[in-house]
């Protein structure tokens, strides 16, 4: 994200392809576009990235690196 | 530390040559005028999705978009995009375009309104000048004829 000029940007620490959380979880896809909503009127200049704060996993474990990295060689 | 994408997309590239990020030639900022609940949103794709009665985009360089309804009751989503990590959202569209959550920021009056159309285009073309004198503004104009004030690009 910070290697392209985006006018406003948030980051949401999530894999790439599930964004707005997991499969069938409606509350949990809300909850992170209200927050990234929310988040526009803030930006005061192109370029700038907020960060959402946004956690995969509850116990802020990174295996799911591991996974997508997997997933994205295996199936490509 | 956040994931560390462009390797393993450089390594999917071969034996094509890296892709090559490139910046817009002209840096895109409109300021914002209206209060979020007076607001008309629309979503923008780059997932290469469609509602199932459109025309498929055919991978990987088709320059083409699509006029997505934004109801979620008119029909369901599929995904084109030619991505390895394609597997989950084509099971749950809505984690990567999320016409439910945004038609519930409507209800609850958190936006004023949604566009009555979303755009998706694919992701990834290497096309680049195409995207930036072609799509970008074809995409442009769509919005502005549909008097949207914010659009919120979901990349894929």
């Amino acid at each position: 994200m910070s290697k392209v000029a985006s006018p406003r940007a948030v980051f949401v620490d999530h894999p790439v392809g599930r964004t707005f959380g997991p499969p069938d979880d409606r509350e949990r896809n809300e909850t992170i576009l209200a927050r990234a909503i929310a988040e526009i009127p803030q930006f005061t200049e192109p370029g700038t990235i907020r960060d959402l704060g946004c956690e995969w996993s509850s116990d802020g474990s990174r295996d799911w690196e591991d996974e997508l990295r997997a997933e994205m060689l295996r199936d490509h | 530390m956040a994931f560390e994408y462009l390797p393993i997309m450089t390594q999917n590239s071969a034996p094509k040559p890296p892709r090559v990020l490139v910046k817009p030639s002209k840096f895109a900022w409109c300021p914002v005028t209206k209060p979020l609940n007076q607001s008309r949103v629309a979503l923008l794709s780059s997932a290469a999705l469609r509602l199932t009665d459109q025309p498929p985009f055919v991978p990987r360089d088709d320059l083409s978009y699509r006029r997505v309804a934004s109801n979620p009751a008119i029909g369901p989503i599929v995904i084109d995009h030619h991505s390895g990590i394609g597997t989950v959202p084509k099971c749950d569209p809505e984690i990567v375009f999320p016409r439910t959550a945004l038609a519930n920021l409507a209800s609850r009056a958190l936006i004023g309104s949604i566009s009555p159309l979303h755009f998706s285009f694919m992701g990834g073309l290497r096309q680049h000048e195409q995207v930036e004198k072609e799509l970008a503004p074809a995409l442009g104009r769509e919005l502005a004829e549909a008097k949207v004030d914010l659009a919120l690009l979901v990349p894929y």
